[in-house]
């Protein structure tokens, strides 16, 4: 993985992206923090419904017809502001156990994101009058909520990868 | 006592070195407090949105400022604390920053624009609280409100490129085992060389 992020640092974007670090790192490194906050707060506002502490003048299907797309999007912009972010700093991101992690919880949400309006969409009448108030159902959304609010934390983890210790590869470099 | 005096004395304190002396504590807090304005900024674009008449039209306004105004205070306290709590590990350096000094009046801009809110559009509700769009003040403040909360993520970001970090980088031969570092005289024991 060392020698890949080397390689990268040396490709044509990566070199670009270096070149101008002093503006072009912090403002895409803002970028994302913005579309995090349309995702996580999307993602809330979804599980509030399910928990029924919120909208709840509104169907569980009207809820997330609302912010599935927001949340949707908003992920678009996080793979891009973040594959940016990779290409720019290939070995700060790469070289991280932080990062890792965080790639397999952000493909964990994601899929429970998909499967979830997948089967809302499919068993309609289901969710509404008996899988949304089951306390499992509850439970599932409080771990969803929890996995996207890790995903944070060890983004900005990253740049303190040492808190690993010697599970951090960068200790090793 | 002057200012420099003032700083110095938060700087000093016990919280402040207990969290320069850790190297968990200060990345902890800073994670935190992104999380903190990811909430703050997320609820608080779903109600400007609302106002613009962009999502959540067929909603009545006063309902939705109910159901996520609470959290958006809540993730805003936790924002403040952790921030509060960064900003006394190196006091003297965020104080003297352009971008922290920047971030601090965009933050009472906002609670302005809240309150200019509050007094004109939010005292009618009654008149347009089902309707699509917000009174034209009402747009004006939600606009300014997104403007205002992103330059503030974005000044946020600056502050961390543009000052040196208090808790200086670990010393390559830290290791795991050492997740309970000092002794009882305050000196951190060396770890064993790397093997590797």
């Amino acid at each position: 993985m060392t020698r890949f992020a080397e390689w990268l640092s040396q490709t044509y974007l990566s070199i670009v992206i270096q070149n101008h670090n002093s503006w072009v790192i912090p403002t895409i490194q803002s970028i994302h923090i913005v579309a995090i906050g349309v995702v996580v707060g999307s993602v809330f506002m979804v599980d509030l419904r399910i928990m029924g502490w919120a909208g709840m003048d509104q169907t569980l299907r009207q809820t997330t017809n609302r912010f599935g797309p927001w949340l949707t999007g908003g992920l678009y912009v996080l793979l891009a502001t973040g594959g940016l972010m990779v290409i720019g700093e290939p070995v700060r991101e790469l070289v991280t156990v932080s990062f890792w992690i965080k790639m397999f919880l952000v493909a964990v949400g994601t899929l429970v994101a998909t499967v979830f309006q997948i089967s809302l969409r499919k068993y309609d009448q289901d969710w509404e009058e008996r899988v949304c108030s089951r306390a499992s159902t509850k439970w599932l959304a409080i771990l969803t909520f929890l996995i996207w609010v890790a995903i944070i934390i060890l983004g900005r983890l990253i740049a303190y990868d040492h808190v690993w210790g010697s599970w951090s590869p960068a200790q090793k470099a | 006592m002057d200012i420099t005096t003032f700083l110095a004395s938060l700087e000093s304190s016990g919280i402040a070195t207990g969290i320069r002396n850790s190297l968990y504590i200060f990345p902890l807090i800073e994670s935190t407090h992104v999380f903190g304005l990811a909430m703050v900024f997320g609820t608080i674009a779903i109600i400007d949105f609302r106002l613009l008449g962009v999502a959540s039209t067929r909603r009545s306004f006063r309902r939705m400022a109910s159901d996520i105004l609470k959290w958006t205070w809540a993730a805003f306290a936790v924002t403040a604390a952790t921030g509060a709590l960064m900003f006394i590990t190196n006091a003297g350096v965020y104080y003297h920053n352009f971008f922290f000094r920047t971030k601090m009046v965009m933050l009472v801009l906002a609670g302005i624009n809240m309150l200019v809110f509050e007094l004109t559009a939010g005292r009618s509700i009654d008149r347009w609280d089902k309707e699509p769009l917000s009174p034209l003040i009402g747009r004006a403040t939600a606009v300014l409100s997104l403007a205002i909360w992103i330059s503030i993520i974005f000044l946020g970001r600056w502050i961390g490129f543009t000052t040196t970090r208090a808790t200086p980088a670990p010393p390559p031969e830290i290791n795991f085992d050492n997740i309970f570092p000092g002794t009882p005289d305050g000196t951190v024991p060396t770890a064993p060389p790397n093997t590797r």
